[in-house]
């Protein structure tokens, strides 16, 4: 059992690496540095560390999009050329398409990520650039989640990408939203729509990931716990990470494929 | 060998009212873009509260923080053209660096551009706001800022002549507890600008109190307050002699 997942796996992996992913790869670090070197003519101080910050959130966001993009059109593509159909005729558990699809997530991250651990060290100091990528590892291996989840439940590249990005957004920016919705209540002295909304927004909160699920770009700056951090979101990854393995499966397992 | 050249009145009319009426269509576009572009300076917005920064920055605020601050900085370059800092609207400036500051406190970048950007204008009104906001952004971290209060007590006297409010400054760099560390010049620039003031009493009584506090442990330093101690002693007796004659 566990062989034949490791061989979906290999298959699904080979899938998706091509010489385009690793150019596509180098010519956003290549990028990122050019960016970075473009504000460090600007800074009057704190360059070097405004400059590493930048290229770590650029490639943070630039790779998430790429790792995005490249496992919903691995799976849109099981779809459209009746992969599941396939496989599902073989002595192959739904679970372990999802197991092989979460292997392959995890190491595709890895591939993203090591090009920014020799950036982020060579503009940094190399436990930094440790810290950064290995946080970055957790945080595009969750956005890769989601997007496995929302393409096997939406089937559509275009729905599954939006829908994802919007979920991370939603979760990033989760901090300014309810301020707003706050100071609404707040503004219409506490009148019961803007409590509603204020209530379901906190509820729909807890189904996305915390802040702490993310990589912690002060870092940069500052004399900051890098263990400590490390280890607050990873058990924040794990936690949401099982959470949306759960939902992948359930919502795998209802689907009617026409054998 | 060089050509021979018609003179200029040989040439066709048209040609020589067309070239001058293409000459005063240039020097006319050229005056008129140029007002465009004077009139083109868009002002300052105002800045969002810290919070809602912090909120946009998605987790990353101190690098939002340098970004703002970078912006802030480059407001005055426009269109490929520098605008001077008598166009901006220094109360929206310093609101601007107020925000950048809460949104992080660890960060010299405001205090900076406040103590050596904003700070070059030729406006009393203007600089003495610039010089207000570093007075109580130092409280916030007197550890982090005490170069720039220092560098806004120069600012206040030789700039702004203004020597109360560069002695008030410098009397919050005297009284900070000696956990803040900075140099002995930054604490010194109390009874300078005492002296400046011709109150000698008061910085000779403060010398005297420092060195009997026995903070001062450099012998170079002790040397420099025993030397000043001398020379505003005899200032402060010429004084009274002055006085009584």
């Amino acid at each position: 059992m566990f062989a034949q997942t490791i061989a979906l796996f290999k298959y699904l992996m080979l899938g998706i690496l091509s010489r385009r992913l690793l150019l596509l790869t180098l010519v956003l670090a290549v990028l990122a540095m050019l960016i970075g070197g473009f504000f460090s003519e600007l800074a009057i101080i704190n360059g070097s560390e405004i400059v590493v910050a930048l290229v770590a959130d650029f490639l943070r966001y630039a790779l998430g999009l790429f790792a995005l993009l490249v496992i919903t059109t691995s799976v849109a593509q099981d779809y459209e050329f009746r992969q599941f159909e396939r496989l599902l005729t073989m002595p192959l558990a739904r679970w372990q398409y999802v197991a092989a699809q979460v292997l392959v997530i995890a190491n595709l991250c890895l591939l993203l990520v090591l090009p920014v651990l020799l950036v982020i060290s060579l503009h940094s100091e190399w436990m930094v650039g440790l810290y950064w990528a290995t946080a970055l590892w957790l945080e595009i291996f969750l956005l890769g989640l989601l997007g496995l989840l929302t393409i096997l439940s939406l089937e559509k590249i275009p729905l599954a990408v939006c829908t994802s990005i919007a979920i991370y957004l939603l979760a990033k920016l989760s901090g300014l939203i309810s301020q707003m919705l706050e100071e609404s209540v707040r503004l219409t002295d506490g009148s019961l729509t803007s409590r509603f909304v204020d209530f379901i927004f906190g509820a729909i909160l807890y189904l996305l990931p915390g802040l702490e699920s993310f990589a912690d770009n002060d870092v940069f700056f500052g004399n900051a716990d890098l263990l400590q951090s490390l280890a607050g979101q990873f058990l924040a990854t794990v936690v949401y990470a099982l959470f949306l393995i759960g939902v992948c499966l359930v919502d795998f397992y209802r689907k009617e494929f026409n054998l | 060998m060089r050509r021979a050249e018609r003179p200029v009145m040989q040439l066709p009319g048209p040609l020589l009212w067309g070239f001058a009426l293409l000459l005063f269509c240039q020097l006319l576009f050229y005056h008129f873009s140029q007002v465009r572009l004077e009139a083109s300076y868009r002002p300052l917005a105002n800045p969002l509260q810290a919070s809602t920064y912090r909120g946009i920055s998605m987790g990353s605020d101190q690098l939002m923080s340098y970004l703002l601050a970078i912006r802030l900085q480059l407001h005055d370059n426009q269109m490929g053209r520098h605008f001077s800092y008598k166009r901006i609207d220094y109360h929206r400036l310093v609101d601007w660096l107020e925000q950048i500051s809460e949104l992080n406190p660890r960060s010299e970048y405001p205090m900076l551009l406040a103590a050596r950007v904003y700070s070059q204008t030729r406006d009393d009104a203007r600089l003495k706001l610039v010089l207000e906001f570093i007075e109580h952004t130092f409280d916030d971290d007197p550890q982090l800022h005490w170069r720039r209060l220092a560098e806004a007590s120069l600012l206040a006297k030789h700039q702004l002549g203004d020597l109360k409010l560069a002695l008030r400054m410098a009397e919050k760099l005297a009284v900070q507890p000696a956990s803040v560390v900075m140099p002995s010049w930054a604490r010194d620039f109390h009874f300078l600008l005492l002296a400046d003031m011709n109150e000698f009493e008061s910085a000779i009584a403060m010398i005297q109190a420092l060195m009997q506090s026995g903070a001062i442990s450099d012998p170079d330093e002790q040397r420099f307050l025993e030397t000043k101690l001398l020379e505003f002693q005899q200032k402060l007796i010429e004084t009274q002699q002055t006085g009584n004659n």
